[in-house]
């Protein structure tokens, strides 16, 4: 069933149907064939509800809005322009900005689709006027936003803590030497780039035209201040924090800096709304796909097949990084998590794993599998956000997924890059 | 065939204890099998409550707090004070209760439900960042509450800001301090380590988190004389089973959490201080009959009734 | 941008410069006579859903928050109303997401074909598209009769579980609607539509720089 399955839906999405068809019609190809007709679609579509009510998935469209506004308006303008006069003389000094924002951002936001738009839309017009190509910064973004899965907070990693009964704590802190190691290659491949392919850079600037950018970008540095602050302080939940950006912005470009009108503000929801519905019916169409795979306990058939018992410690590792990657190239990463850990459990607890690199490893596959093609809701939000093609959004993206893997294998093989934090913080 | 049993919580907490007691129980005495799907992995509680109507599911488990929307009465529940705090007589109630075991099935049947058994998941400890002793300790406290008329009501009787949160943001929000407090039974205080991001953790004896397991009603119905007994069977053993486990389970959840957290504190408040509440929770009551109407004003008095006659 | 090439037609995905959504506003239904007026009536309504349940989210997240700090009291509907938004967004923007052309689709096989191909692959994907929106349309529909007829209400809000689906059912209809549209344009028409309103064909004279 599950070969069927896969194989109508990689047909028709290579033949250029709208991508919500392939999920739709491999849901619908599972329902059929689960209850032998039609009589249980109504659970299909319950499911596709489930998949977009998430009360987390609000902060996407409010972060759309908000990101906006600012790119329409000037806030974002003013925002860059500051980054770029103390960065803008270094080889690949807008791409490393870019990619640190993203991380930031996601680290900070949650998540990862809105770290697309919130920072990829400002950034990626002012890196193609810099002369980077399109493909590489569309992937730059897209992978730079996953970083945000490994950075506190992480839903996937709470997720992953409570079924594997593992301290959320210190998953969140393992999380951060990996994705600080990923951010370090993207940032070391920025610049490699930037130097073959001669992207040009900008005249050194002065200190006196530096602190004129800072002046400039005085009222928009609020929205860091309203997001790091806002959320460390105890102020805003991530999607609260996502709202009062909204607002802010509405207050700097109707009101301080005038660049926008109320028409203005209507076209720009509307846009929002628009973009959020694109992408929204993809998740529900996957949320009802994932749920025809973990009713047919497809995973638990597959994984009983390969004997996972008699690996070592390396082995089960290896096996649930393919599993978990292969899992989220198709299925939303939460439903994966849910089905999978509980999978795997006994196999982990009898070779002794630890169970926060375990945690660690899976929320970097995760991570690597929301960016990767064919399925992935952050190539989606690029794709409708940014309006290019599919095959542009993922065509730089080879050399990142070549660096999430090696720093996967890494992780195998030197759990440090993980427990050395973990270790440090909680003295073990 | 081949049944399958969706729950709420994950495979070794409560429920899926009793999960997997019931499947040992129906495959060792019969050729059926039984698919578990612990919480999440078919969708949300009231997902899988749909699903079971929809016979998708054979079997599932939803805490009478959410089957509120579907059957307003179960939010009995969640007026404080109602169950004992005594473990003998509360699972006494369970077994003998009039309400329980002849009012609710008639109030699940109707809406295509066999309700095979309620049992109690533990005492609801509420934790906080500073102790609470008296409804005064709550004053500008926001405690994370469903979004429940009746909780959300108690809350506001015992002093405190409920907030409403959805569950996933809960973790991060007790630790950047968007919210205080939050409630929950012991083992899943433990489980979802919400000790990590609190200090103090308090027993007000206010209420035992109840869940209930149930058939679809068509598929139960056309089950032969012997697979109904199998079920019957599975079910008392299940819960007898359940029971047990709880003895000692609070404990054994007390001793987990001291174990990561040395200094975290542990309180039970004791008698005279919990008068407060008890007093301030009488709204509650009222809120609840107001809800519900003469049905469940009656259902009130049965559990009351019941409640007497398994008193020591 | 390349709109002066073909009147008040649409060209997809033209766009490199970010969010600047202009050409959305500029919707012509393509349908003759009181049809066509019809059809600009719901394109407007749907736009005006869009754009109200966006503002109406964030005033209602922001309120909230507001609540919680200066009155010391939260808003207990607020996520029950962002959830209803969300759906009206979504449900709402699908039909005008294919009015416009812009439902994501991965085209680099369909790019490659000779143009005769296309045009019978786009007839059939318009086609197929469309009947399972309207399959869609349809079980949407049993569903939302199923939780009329469990009487469930939303806790918090106290209305009906059933009436905030009510824009599912007809949002995949809209959509199949468009798509359907779409196939008969492209029946009836020389070039290669994507939508009623939208021609094929990326604008290449911007990327790549
Ligand atoms: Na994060
Ligand atoms: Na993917």
């Amino acid at each position: 069933m599950a070969l069927t399955i896969f194989s109508i839906m990689i047909v028709l999405l290579l033949l250029g149907f709208p991508m919500m068809i392939p999920l739709i019609v491999g849901a619908f190809v599972g329902f059929f064939m689960l209850f032998n007709g039609f009589d249980q679609m109504e659970t299909m579509i319950q499911q596709m509800m489930a998949g977009i009510r998430p009360a987390s998935l609000i902060a996407v469209p409010m972060f759309i809005f908000a990101a906006d506004i600012m790119t329409r308006g000037q806030s974002a303008g003013r925002l860059i322009d500051m980054v770029m006069s103390f960065v803008g003389h270094m080889k690949g000094g807008l791409a490393v900005s870019t990619a640190a924002a993203c991380t930031m951002f996601g680290a900070v936001s949650g998540s990862t689709q809105a770290t697309v738009v919130a920072i990829g839309s400002p950034l990626r017009p002012r890196m193609l006027k810099a002369g980077y190509k399109d493909s590489f910064i569309l992937a730059l973004i897209v992978n730079s936003s996953d970083i945000a899965f490994l950075i506190p907070p992480s839903i996937g990693m709470i997720i992953y803590g409570v079924v594997s009964n593992t301290s959320i704590a210190e998953l969140f802190i393992a999380g951060i030497g990996p994705g600080l190691l990923i951010l370090l290659l993207f940032s070391i491949y920025s610049v490699i780039y930037a130097i073959r392919h001669n992207v040009p850079t900008e005249e050194k600037t002065t200190w006196g035209q530096r602190a004129r950018a800072v002046q400039k970008a005085l009222w928009p540095l609020g929205f860091p201040a309203i997001i790091i602050g806002g959320i460390y302080g105890g102020i805003f939940s991530p999607t609260e924090a996502a709202a009062a950006c909204v607002l802010y912005a509405l207050l700097l470009e109707t009101v301080v800096f005038r660049s926008l009108n109320w028409h203005g503000v209507y076209e720009t929801a509307k846009s929002t709304g628009l973009i959020t519905a694109v992408v929204f019916i993809l998740v529900g169409a996957g949320a009802a796909f994932s749920w025809v795979i973990s009713f047919a306990q497809i995973p638990q058939t597959i994984l009983g097949s390969i004997g996972i018992d008699e690996m070592g410690s390396i082995g089960v590792l290896f096996v649930i990084s393919i599993a978990f990657f292969i899992g989220c190239m198709f299925v939303d990463p939460i439903v994966v998590i849910l089905v999978l850990v509980p999978i795997f459990a006994p196999v982990v607890k009898s070779v002794g794993l630890d169970p926060v690199l375990v945690g660690t490893v899976i929320t970097l596959q995760v991570a690597i599998g929301s960016a990767t093609p064919p399925f992935g809701c952050d190539i989606f939000t690029a794709i409708a956000v940014f309006k290019r093609p599919y095959i542009e959004v993922v065509r730089g993206t080879p050399p990142f997924i070549l660096m999430l893997l090696s720093v996967s294998v890494a992780l195998i093989f030197f759990p440090q890059i993980a427990l050395f934090l973990r270790d440090l913080a909680f003295a073990k | 065939d081949t049944w399958r049993y969706a729950f709420e919580e994950a495979m070794d907490e409560v429920q899926g204890k009793y999960a997997q007691k019931f499947k040992e129980v129906i495959e060792a005495n019969s050729d059926h099998e039984i698919q578990l799907f612990p919480y999440g992995t078919l969708g949300e509680s009231a997902d899988i409550m749909e699903q079971a109507q929809a016979g998708i599911l054979q079997f599932v488990d939803q805490s009478p707090g959410f089957t509120g929307a579907l059957i307003p009465e179960a939010q009995v529940f969640f007026v404080p004070y109602l169950l004992p705090d005594n473990e003998e007589e509360l699972f006494e109630f369970f077994r003998t209760s009039k309400a329980v075991n002849e009012m609710f099935p008639k109030l699940y049947a109707e809406q295509g439900l066999e309700l095979l058994t309620m049992f109690p998941e533990g005492e609801v400890g509420i934790t906080t960042q500073e102790p609470i002793s008296s409804p005064e300790d709550f004053d500008q406290v926001k405690v994370r509450v469903m979004t429940n008329p009746l909780l959300v009501e108690s809350y506001k009787a015992f002093g405190a800001t409920p907030t409403p949160l959805p569950w996933g943001e809960v973790y991060g929000a007790l630790q950047t301090g968007i919210i205080q407090g939050q409630e929950n039974p012991t083992f899943y205080i433990l489980s979802n380590k919400l000790y990590e991001v609190s200090e103090h953790l308090t027993y007000i004896g206010h209420n035992n988190f109840t869940t209930a397991v149930m058939a679809n009603q068509d598929f139960y119905q056309g089950l032969s004389d012997a697979d109904k007994e199998v079920v019957q069977k599975a079910t008392d053993e299940a819960f007898e089973y359940i029971l047990e486990y709880q003895k000692g389970q609070t404990q054994a959840s007390i001793d987990g959490i001291k174990e990561a957290k040395p200094d975290y504190t542990i309180t039970v408040l004791e008698d005279e201080k919990r008068q407060p509440f008890r007093d301030a929770a009488a709204q509650v009551e009222e809120a609840f009959i107001e809800m519900t109407g003469d049905s469940g004003k009656g259902l009130l008095e049965q559990f009351k009734a019941d409640l007497e006659a398994v008193k020591k | 941008m390349t709109d002066a090439n073909h009147g008040s037609q649409e060209q997809s995905n033209t766009d490199t410069t970010g969010l600047d959504d202009a050409p959305l506003t500029a919707y012509e239904s393509s349908l003759p006579g009181f049809l066509g007026t019809i059809d600009n009536g719901i394109s407007r309504i749907e736009s005006l859903m869009l754009a109200a349940g966006v503002l109406l989210m964030a005033a209602n997240t922001m309120s909230n928050v507001v609540g919680r700090f200066v009155f010391q009291s939260s808003i207990f509907f607020s996520e029950e109303l962002n959830r209803i938004l969300i759906i009206l967004i979504t449900f709402a923007g699908i039909s005008y997401a294919a009015r416009h052309g812009r439902h994501i689709r991965m085209s680099a096989i369909f790019d490659a074909m000779p143009p005769k191909l296309r045009k019978v692959m786009m007839i059939v994907i318009s086609l197929v598209t469309a009947v399972f929106m309207f399959g869609l349309a349809w079980y949407a529909l049993q569903y939302l009769m199923t939780q009329a007829g469990r009487g469930r209400v939303l806790p918090a809000l106290q209305i009906p579980v059933w009436m905030p689906l009510v824009w599912v059912p007809i949002g995949f209809f809209m959509t199949g609607l468009q798509y359907f549209l779409t196939a008969v344009k492209n029946m009836i028409e020389k070039d290669i539509y994507l939508s009623t309103n939208v021609l094929e064909g990326y604008d290449d004279n911007e990327q790549e720089i």
